[in-house]
């Protein structure tokens, strides 16, 4: 009886509510298809990427503050909110930005830039498990975030933006795809560069000063092993130590940093007999300069101190 | 013929309680078919046009109706859940835009709708007032909420208990209101809106508690073994999401598995639907609907009601004309002595029967205008008055 009531009166209820006056359509704003689509990105590369393909009416928006991993940026609502208003929202994956398992973001605008890859992302595995109450051992695994120090998958992003772009604005697909191209070649050829630095290097040990060179150490087989220095603090007598018993077992002569070292630091390695040399992930902008020339000047900069290692032997 | 109608108008006048009494039945057992069927073919629009502009439905075997009901108008009982991965079935079928919905809990008697961004362009909802929902925690509000509720930008809704004794069940949370929607004239105006994930941590599939690692929870742990922390129960569960601990704020599993309510599936062209259609004729555990079909079933019972009620309407109208004429024919009789003096004093027996006539005559045609009236403003301020009445 309970039921009936409860069904006659939802049928009474919803009898006489109105509707919105909306249709099921899918673009509610015309009007967007002909200006210069709005891109918000979590991060610079991913920018860098959408500013070479969409050209100079490139409208991109990196929100992130300087010198601070965008990976670590926690955005305010409103800026979230700012996200919303974009017609498409490049993300790096599912390891590189936690605030986005947090945020309200709109899917059908949102591009998942390292989708083509996910099988291929690199899992970290220092996470906490733990466990507590009824639901047993939980563990929020995390992957590794700076895909884009593999030029290979950093083409397969700036790929899946051109495909984004073209489906969002389908009357430039032709411009879009002739940078695409352009883009294409530059990463193709850093990462010629890369592979001629990392022949040099060859199986020599690497340090790194950061655990986040995953991807470049996969794919140009880096023989490598990372601690955790921060290139502006001083390293304690601690580390130092830790430093000598990564050393015993893996006796390298170049650290890859990603920004220059104080200088006592350089000293104290040069005189261990270790030559630093910067890599920047340029996950964040850099000033003056741009994602590409950062990463040539890497490749440079391995380039020599692959050079020297092979004069050293 | 003036003077006739002069008499006829001042018997009425003078025995005004009477002739207003017959005008009122008259006019009324005039409009009730008429305003019944004004009223039911609105009713009828405004339900189908809803059901028109959703145009497909799924969610899991079961009642059709139920379903509908509850994803449109977040009415009846909550229907068997399905996957998130079924939305994620739709969107990676790309014959269709998914719109996930979860609507099960409520904040006193005001639903609280899971949902995506999308679902406000797709109804066409705009804010009134505040932001949309940006982090999770927040919600935005449906007018008349926010109105009964006497909240804004920057107050808190908490979600309620499902039962009483739901003592070991969802945890309420207090979310935070970031914006108002805008009047919809629609069941959105009476709605919570909220982000899935949102709804996915009042359900307790998602929650924050204190950093295991850290000396404050040290009192909870357990045992502590490499990478893995064993709690006790008694770790400080959140209920309120908040910029300091949104970090704490985590789901366990997969998020495919997820419950949804049902998914709005809103197809690219004529050729997808029929594909998506086909699609799931054959599913043993969800069913796509089309809204419209199923509220025109409903409504073919309404109007088969609709249909029996005009019968008893017809046979309480002729009753009314009966007891009328029987009213008029002792009306005439009381008044013998009027008429005998009216006749004696020169009034012919034609003059004496056009004054009755008149006098009929004036009563039908002022409850015919008055009949006529309400039918009018049934149809203009039908629908608008009967929203009020529901939505107060």
């Amino acid at each position: 009886m309970n039921t009936i009531c409860r069904f006659l009166g939802a049928v009474s209820s919803i009898f006489a509510l109105g509707c919105s006056a909306d249709d099921p359509v899918r673009d509610q704003h015309p009007e967007r298809s002909t200006r210069a689509p709005v891109i918000y990105s979590v991060n610079y590369p991913l920018a860098y990427f959408a500013t070479r393909i969409v050209g100079e009416d490139a409208n991109v928006v990196f929100p992130a503050p300087p010198n601070i991993d965008p990976a670590d940026w926690n955005p305010t609502p409103n800026e979230i909110a700012a996200f919303q208003t974009a017609d498409l929202i490049l993300l790096n994956g599912p390891g590189h930005t936690r605030w986005v398992e947090r945020a309200s973001l709109p899917s059908r605008k949102v591009l998942d830039a390292s989708a083509s890859f996910r099988d291929r992302l690199i899992e970290l595995q220092d996470e906490i498990n733990h466990m507590h109450g009824p639901e047993g051992t939980h563990v929020h695994a995390r992957t590794a975030k700076t895909t884009w120090l593999d030029p290979l998958l950093a083409i397969e992003q700036a790929r899946a933006i051109t495909d984004a772009l073209i489906r969002i604005r389908p009357q430039h697909s032709d411009a879009f795809l002739e940078r695409f191209a352009a883009l294409e070649a530059d990463l193709h050829e850093l990462d010629a560069r890369f592979t001629k630095a990392a022949e040099a290097i060859g199986d020599a040990p690497v340090l790194f000063s950061h655990p986040v060179y995953q991807y470049f150490e996969r794919r140009y087989r880096v023989n490598g092993e990372s601690v955790h220095w921060e290139p502006d603090a001083k390293p304690t007598p601690k580390m130092w130590r830790e430093l000598a018993a990564i050393r015993s077992k893996h006796p390298a002569q170049l650290m890859v940093w990603e920004a220059a070292p104080r200088e006592e630091t350089i000293l104290r390695l040069n005189s261990l007999g270790v030559s630093i040399v910067v890599l920047s992930p340029c996950a964040n902008s850099p000033e003056g300069k741009d994602w590409y020339s950062v990463m040539l000047e890497g490749a440079e900069g391995l380039n020599e101190a692959g050079d020297q290692l092979l004069a050293g032997e | 013929m003036k003077d006739v109608a002069f008499l006829a108008w001042r018997y009425l006048a003078y025995h005004r309680a009477k002739t207003a009494t017959l005008v009122g039945s008259i006019a009324l057992i005039l409009f009730l078919p008429a305003g019944l069927n004004v009223l039911v073919d609105q009713s009828a629009e405004e339900l189908t046009t809803r059901a028109d502009k959703t145009p497909l439905l799924i969610g899991a075997k079961g009642s059709p109706l139920e379903l509908v009901l509850s994803s449109l108008y977040f009415e009846s009982r909550t229907p068997a859940s399905i996957k998130f991965s079924d939305a994620d079935r739709i969107s990676d079928s790309r014959f269709a835009e998914a719109i996930p919905l979860y609507i099960r809990f409520r904040s006193r008697d005001y639903p609280i709708v899971g949902t995506s961004l999308e679902y406000f362009d797709f109804r066409g909802l705009e804010i009134a007032s505040g932001r949309m929902m940006a982090i999770l925690g927040e919600c935005v509000i449906g007018a008349e909420a926010a109105r009964d509720l006497e909240i804004g930008p920057g107050d808190f809704v908490t979600s309620s208990p499902e039962g009483v004794f739901d003592l070991g069940g969802v945890y309420p949370l207090r979310m935070s209101v970031a914006g108002v929607l805008a009047p919809s004239n629609s069941p959105d105006d009476r709605a919570i809106f909220a982000d899935l994930k949102t709804t996915w941590i009042i359900e307790g599939f998602g929650h924050g508690h204190q950093d295991l690692a850290s000396p404050e929870a040290a009192s909870s742990v357990l045992s502590r073994k490499g990478n893995r922390i064993t709690a006790n129960a008694a770790v400080v569960q959140y209920n309120e999401i908040t910029p300091e601990n949104i970090d704490r704020f985590h789901f366990h599993g997969d998020l495919s598995s997820y419950p949804l309510s049902s998914v709005i599936a809103v197809p690219n062209s004529e050729k997808t639907r029929a594909l998506l259609l086909g699609r799931y004729q054959d599913d043993d555990e969800s069913q796509l609907v089309d809204p419209r079909l199923v509220m025109d079933e409903l409504l073919e019972t309404v109007l088969t009601v609709r249909e029996y009620a005009i019968a008893a309407v017809a046979i309480a109208a002729f009753a009314t004309l009966l007891t009328t004429t029987l009213v008029f024919l002792l009306s005439i009789r009381l008044r013998r002595r009027e008429l005998d003096t009216m006749m004696k004093i020169g009034a012919s027996r034609n003059t004496i029967a056009s004054v009755l006539i008149s006098e009929v005559a004036a009563v039908l045609l002022f409850a015919g205008i008055l009949a006529g009236g309400l039918a009018l403003a049934i149809s203009r301020f039908g629908s608008a008055a009967i929203r009020a009445l529901l939505l107060s």
